[in-house]
C-alpha cells in the first residue's frame, strides 16, 4: 500500500500526462471541444427534468431532478472509471511491452481523469439548483469525504478489473453487465424509502449504498450521514482498495506476456 | 528504479548473471473465462516451457559499445528487455548502474493524436523525466529532428521518417546513462544517419554506455568494437567484432553447406 502512494507521488507527472492525454483525446477534433464535459450532464439534466417532473409528483419527491443527480453524477464517475480502468492495461500493452514503469500509473490515470469529469460535472448541477431555486445547502462543504471514500472503491476495483482483464479479456464485458445490474440494485433513481422495510437489509448488503448516500444527504437533503455511515463508507473504499491493489501487484510482473 | 540499486563497482554499468528467462509458450491459451473452465476438467499441459535466455552472464563497462547478434529468435531483444527492466529475469541477477533509455521500437509510447510537441512531454515522462527537464530540453529535440513548423501538427500527419527522426532525437536527447537501441540503424535518410551516428559517438565519448541490437553485420562492424553472440538463448561467443562476426558467419553458413555436401 505504500507503495501505492509513493509511485503515484513519484510518478505524478506522468499520471497527470496520462489523464490530460485521456481528456484530450476525448475532446479533439470536436467543435466545442472541453465544453461536452459540462455539456454532457448538463444536457441529461435538462432531459431528465422534463422526463420525470411527473413522475417526481407522484413519488412525491420534490425537485426530484436534484434528488436523481445528487447520486447519478457521483455513479457516473464510478463505472466510468471502472469502464476505464478496466481497459487500462490492456490497451498500454504496447508501452508496458518497451518501457519499464510501475503499472500502476494506468489505472490511476484512468481514475484521474474521470475525477477531472466528475467535479466538472458539478458545475451544471449547480446551476441547474440555482436555476430551479433549490436550496444550495452548506452540506457542500462535506462531499470531499464521500469522494475520498468513492475514489477508494472506485480505484481497487478498477486495479482488480485491470489485473483479471489482462489474462482473461471476458472481464471487460461481464463488468459492463455488472455495472447495469448495480445500478439497479443501488438506490439511485429511487430512494430507500420506498423500499418495503423487510426487504431494505437486501439492498443494505450494497458496498457503494454507504458512500453514495453521503452524497444525496450533502447534496438534496442538507444533512450530515451518520458517522456510521461515514465510517461503513471509508472502510468500504479501503477493503477495496487493499484487495485490489493487492491483486494487481501480485500479477503485475506477469502483464508484459500477456497484454 | 533498479538503476539506484546496482552495486557500484568501478565503472560496470550493466551486469548480468546467470540470467534465466523462461516464457510460457502457450499453444492454445484459454483467452476467455469458458475455455477456462472447460480447460479444468480437462487437464491437459496447454504451455510449454520455453527458454529464451539459458544463464547468460557478461558486463558492460561504462563507455563501451556493445553489439548483439545472433539469428532470428536467439534471445537478443529479450537480452534488451531483461536489461530494461521489462522482463523480470525467472532467476539470475541484472544489475544496473545508470538511467536507462530503451529503443526497443522507435516512437514509443507516441499517441497519434497528439502533436509532436505534446509527445515529446509525454515521452519523456515514460522515460523517467520531469516536465520541467523536458520543456528545457524540447528545443534541441524539435532541432535535431528537423520538424520545423510540423512539431504542432499531429503525429499520425508525420511520415515515418519524421516520425523516426522525433523518437531518436527524444531518446538520445534525454541525457541516458545507458541506450538501448534494437534495430534502428536504418533511421531516416543517409544525411540524417550520419548524424545519428555522430551523436552516439559523442555519446560514448562522454562516458555513456550503447547496446545495439543488429542483423546489419557491416555498421556493427563500424561501431561496436565488441560484439556478443547469441544462439538459442546461450551466450556463445564475446569479443573483437571482427573475430564474433567471423563466427557468426560460419554459424549461419553451417546449416546451408551441410546441405549442399
Amino acid at each position: 500500500m505504500l507503495e501505492l502512494v509513493r509511485d503515484t507521488y513519484r510518478y505524478r507527472e506522468l499520471i497527470w500526462a496520462l489523464a490530460s492525454k485521456e481528456l484530450k483525446i476525448r475532446y479533439k477534433r470536436s467543435a466545442l471541444g472541453f465544453l461536452w464535459a459540462l455539456l454532457n450532464p448538463a444536457l441529461l439534466m435538462a432531459i431528465l427534468t422534463l422526463v420525470f417532473s411527473t413522475i417526481s409528483r407522484v413519488m412525491g419527491v420534490r425537485y426530484y431532478s436534484v434528488f436523481l443527480m445528487s447520486m447519478l453524477l457521483p455513479w457516473t464517475f464510478f463505472s466510468q472509471t471502472l469502464s476505464y480502468a478496466v481497459e487500462s492495461i490492456v490497451s498500454n500493452g504496447n508501452l508496458i511491452k518497451k518501457v519499464d514503469l510501475p503499472k500502476l500509473v494506468f489505472p490511476v490515470a484512468a481514475m484521474v481523469s474521470n475525477i477531472v469529469n466528475f467535479v466538472l460535472s458539478l458545475i451544471p448541477l449547480v446551476l441547474l439548483i440555482v436555476a430551479l431555486r433549490f436550496p444550495l445547502h452548506w452540506t457542500w462543504i462535506y462531499l470531499p469525504i464521500p469522494l475520498l471514500g468513492l475514489t477508494m472503491f472506485a480505484l481497487g476495483l478498477g486495479f482488480l478489473v485491470a489485473a483479471l482483464n489482462v489474462f482473461y479479456r471476458d472481464v471487460a464485458h461481464i463488468i459492463q453487465i455488472l455495472l447495469s445490474a448495480w445500478f439497479y440494485f443501488t438506490p439511485i433513481l429511487f430512494s430507500l424509502d420506498f423500499v418495503s422495510p423487510h426487504l431494505r437489509w437486501i439492498l443494505r448488503l450494497n458496498p457503494i449504498l454507504y458512500v453514495m448516500n453521503g452524497f444525496r444527504l450533502a447534496i438534496y437533503y442538507g444533512l450530515l450521514p451518520t458517522a456510521a455511515s461515514v465510517g461503513m463508507s471509508l472502510a468500504c473504499g479501503a477493503v477495496a482498495l487493499l484487495i485490489g491493489f493487492g491483486v494487481f501487484r501480485r500479477c503485475q510482473n506477469s502483464f508484459v506476456f500477456y497484454v | 528504479m533498479s538503476s539506484e540499486k546496482g552495486i557500484r563497482e568501478s565503472d560496470v554499468t550493466i551486469r548480468l548473471a546467470e540470467v534465466v528467462q523462461r516464457f510460457r509458450l502457450i499453444r492454445d491459451r484459454p483467452d476467455t473465462l469458458r475455455e477456462a473452465f472447460t480447460k479444468m476438467f480437462r487437464r491437459r499441459d496447454e504451455f510449454q516451457v520455453f527458454e529464451a535466455l539459458k544463464k547468460v552472464s557478461f558486463q558492460v563497462r561504462s563507455g563501451e559499445v556493445v553489439g548483439i547478434i545472433g539469428r532470428n529468435g536467439s534471445g537478443k531483444s529479450t537480452i534488451l528487455k531483461v536489461i530494461a527492466g521489462i522482463y523480470k529475469p525467472t532467476s539470475g541477477l541484472v544489475q544496473t548502474h545508470g538511467r536507462i533509455a530503451a529503443m526497443i521500437e522507435l516512437a514509443t509510447g507516441f499517441h497519434p493524436e497528439l502533436t509532436g510537441r505534446e509527445n515529446i512531454a509525454i515521452n519523456g515522462m515514460l522515460l523517467g523525466h520531469s516536465k520541467r527537464e523536458m520543456r528545457e530540453w524540447e528545443p534541441r529535440i524539435i532541432e535535431f529532428a528537423e520538424l520545423g513548423d510540423f512539431i504542432d501538427s499531429p503525429v499520425k500527419q508525420y511520415s515515418t521518417g519524421m516520425y523516426m527522426r522525433l523518437a531518436f532525437a527524444v531518446a538520445t536527447e534525454v541525457q541516458p546513462d545507458i541506450l538501448l537501441v534494437d534495430e534502428i540503424l536504418a533511421v531516416g535518410d543517409a544525411p540524417f544517419q550520419a548524424k545519428c551516428m555522430e551523436r552516439m559517438r559523442q555519446f560514448t565519448n562522454s562516458g555513456k554506455t550503447i547496446v545495439f541490437v543488429s542483423h546489419d553485420l557491416s555498421s556493427m562492424r563500424n561501431f561496436c568494437p565488441r560484439i556478443l553472440l547469441i544462439h538459442n538463448g546461450e551466450l556463445i561467443d564475446d569479443g573483437p567484432s571482427d573475430s564474433v562476426i567471423a563466427h557468426y558467419e560460419e554459424l549461419v553458413l553451417r546449416p546451408v553447406s551441410v546441405v549442399r555436401s
